[in-house]
């Protein structure tokens, strides 16, 4: 127990609303919501269409703002920040994965990895050999100069994650990151992410997908706009949930001994 | 910021290059107008430079005696009855010869403008403009004499020096000394012809290439006897102080005159103002033309600029989703609107100045080219990008990432 209260605290969240439309119309996309991250958390966010996960998750990411509530990250009151603070902290602390990648069509890939770069100082040398090497870490040396559009989906969305991380955010937040991929590239995708959470990182994933939870730390499903469950697995849980789907490898063997 | 200055460079440049015949477009829609107006102010420039040229080339001494005129304003311009045209000027004899006997004075001579037709024995008769001076003229303006000889004092009064054009119309030939010809019905014979000035714009506003010229003696006997006199040149002695004499003339033209100061004496500078001024009018009325053309341009780089941002609402939505602060985003299009214009400043000046040159073929002066018109010319045009550049920018800052991420799924 005191080794947990010694883990830092990442966001805390009290009482959070945000509501749309007005009058008769109005709907709340998330319901006087409570919820605390800690340092190095794994945690996929689940749930139907129009529970609230992306609007959380846009709060979370300071890209939209509570109606209600308090938002702290990292211990500070994030609506007392400047929308220019804001945008420093989101250039500093916050790494973005979105469903449909959002790479710019028009700049090459390392161009789009330094992107964040830009808007945290960082000179242009630096920036391309800092892009470089993340691309490295996800074996994309070969594709740096490539355009967005020669990639496939998988690397697309290995490039966008190399984005998010390129200037080592504190928090990775991912608005179903494999939604718009199949299976062998969502759990390669699966696979990178796991391997940033081993690093220490934490993550927060939204996703339909129930398979993918394995790879989460913690899972909180989501209903109209409230936290419907929220599972920290137990260790020996955790263990037994150990049964991560197959990898590619396992895959084809399987597949060819079905054939067989 | 310096080193995201340079990044928005580099981004405004690639932007720019991918939509290249957009772009050309918009630069040549705001060098138009740019053009235009710096044809206009080198023109107008030219017509300053060629007096103040004849000044300097009299020697810079020169101070002209003039009747008060109403200054020429933009009223004047709408105005088909001048309230000065028909003022009759006070000028006489008498404040000729009080001039004269002015000390710092070296020389001073009259110049008494006529109305009536020059005819030849073989030809139309032709109404050129008559003009009547003393043999001083030569001291107080500078031309040259191409055949012949100017009135001097010992030629007898019905003689008169020809303007080079005025004497091929008359004659078909610019060697009539000696030839005779009728200026209001009394005959005349032509001693001399004054070499092809090409200067209708100076400041006798006399064109000298179709003038008679007479002696003021003959000058009288046509308005019954009396003087009446337009302008007197004064040319200051050597080392006279300028401003000084011109002091001691409008003093003593005003005590000739009952102490009415219904004259003006002109020096340096002034000389030039009320030719350029009213030249000047002429430019400001066209270039407010101009600048119509201008705000089109600028109306140019806004509907591009919106087009521009409307296209890159989702990267708009990124940049800001990774960090970019909203100035950074309005710096961004503002660096681009800034391009296109400066590009269309410089591009339109050049092309203005090309044109001036061009209609300078036909005019009788160059055309000017002068730092103030080019500061003018590529500030208006910067100025204009970016106050239409404006709209655009904050447009595109103001935009929602959630909702323009969402946008063209």
């Amino acid at each position: 127990m005191a080794k947990k209260m010694a883990k830092k605290i990442v966001i805390e969240l009290k009482g959070l609303s945000k509501r749309f439309g007005f009058g008769d119309a109005e709907h709340a996309a998330i319901d006087t919501l409570d919820l605390t991250v800690e340092k190095g958390e794994f945690i996929a966010i689940m749930g139907p269409s129009g529970c609230g996960k992306t609007s959380l998750l846009n709060i979370m990411g300071l890209l939209d703002t509570p109606t209600e509530g308090d938002y702290l990250l990292d211990d500070q009151r994030v609506e007392t920040l400047s929308s220019r603070r804001q945008a420093h902290v989101r250039a500093k602390k916050i790494g973005f994965v979105f469903q449909d990648f959002n790479l710019i069509e028009r700049m090459n890939v390392i161009e789009n990895v330094a992107l964040p770069l830009t808007y945290s100082g960082v000179h242009h040398t630096k920036r391309m050999k800092l892009a470089s090497k993340m691309l490295g870490n996800f074996h994309l040396a070969e594709r740096e100069y490539y355009m967005p559009w020669q990639l496939s989906g998988g690397q697309t969305q290995r490039v966008a994650i190399a984005r998010a991380l390129v200037n080592k955010p504190a928090l990775l937040l991912a608005d179903e990151p494999t939604g718009n991929l199949d299976s062998k590239s969502s759990h390669i995708i699966m696979e990178e992410l796991s391997d940033l959470h081993k690093r220490g990182n934490t993550i927060i994933m939204v996703t339909h997908n129930p398979d993918l939870t394995t790879y989460a730390s913690r899972v909180i499903t989501m209903l109209d706009g409230k936290i419907d469950t929220d599972s920290k697995p137990t260790k020996t849980e955790e263990k037994k949930n150990t049964k991560r789907p197959l990898s590619i490898k396992q895959r084809k063997v399987m597949q060819r001994k079905k054939k067989k | 910021m310096q080193l995201l200055t340079f990044e928005h460079i580099r981004t405004a440049r690639e932007s720019l290059k991918r939509t290249r015949s957009r772009t050309y477009l918009t630069i040549t829609g705001v060098a138009i107008g740019i053009a235009s107006i710096t044809t206009i102010l080198a023109l107008s420039g030219g017509v300053t430079n060629i007096i103040s040229k004849q000044v300097s080339d009299a020697g810079n001494n020169i101070a002209l005696v003039r009747p008060t005129t109403k200054q020429p304003s933009l009223i004047d311009l709408g105005n088909p009855n001048p309230t000065t045209s028909f003022t009759t000027s006070p000028l006489v004899e008498r404040d000729l010869d009080s001039i004269l006997a002015l000390k710092n004075v070296d020389v001073a001579s009259p110049i008494m403008t006529l109305s009536g037709n020059v005819t030849s024995s073989e030809g139309d008769p032709n109404s050129g403009t008559i003009v009547a001076t003393t043999p001083e003229f030569q001291q107080t303006t500078p031309f040259t004499l191409k055949d012949g000889q100017f009135i001097d004092g010992i030629t007898s009064e019905d003689t008169v020096v020809l303007g080079e054009q005025l004497s091929l119309d008359l004659f078909g030939t610019d060697q009539s000394v000696g030839k005779q010809l009728k200026i209001r019905g009394q005959s005349f014979t032509c001693i001399g012809v004054i070499k092809r000035q090409k200067n209708p714009i100076n400041y006798n506003n006399i064109d000298l290439d179709h003038a008679a010229v007479i002696s003021l003696d003959s000058g009288k006997l046509f308005n019954q006897g009396v003087a009446q006199i337009q302008q007197i040149n004064v040319k200051a002695a050597k080392n006279a102080s300028l401003p000084k004499l011109k002091q001691t003339i409008s003093d003593t033209i005003a005590k000739n005159h009952g102490n009415e100061r219904d004259t003006d004496v002109l020096i340096g500078d002034e000389i030039v103002e009320p030719t350029s001024r009213l030249f000047l009018i002429i430019a400001g009325v066209m270039s407010t033309i101009a600048g119509i053309s201008l705000i089109v341009g600028g109306i140019g780089i806004m509907n591009i600029m919106l087009v521009s941002v409307s296209e890159r609402t989702r990267e708009i939505g990124l940049r800001k989703a990774v960090g970019a602060t909203s100035a950074s985003i309005v710096a961004q299009f503002m660096i681009e609107a800034f391009i296109t214009s400066a590009l269309g400043g410089v591009i339109g000046f050049a092309g203005g100045y090309a044109i001036a040159f061009v209609i300078s073929m036909f005019l009788p002066y160059d055309p000017m080219l002068s730092w103030v018109a080019a500061v003018v010319a590529i500030g208006l045009s910067v100025s204009i990008g970016v106050l239409f550049g404006l709209y655009p920018a904050l447009k595109a800052s103001r935009k929602n990432p959630i909702e323009s991420l969402r946008r063209y799924h």
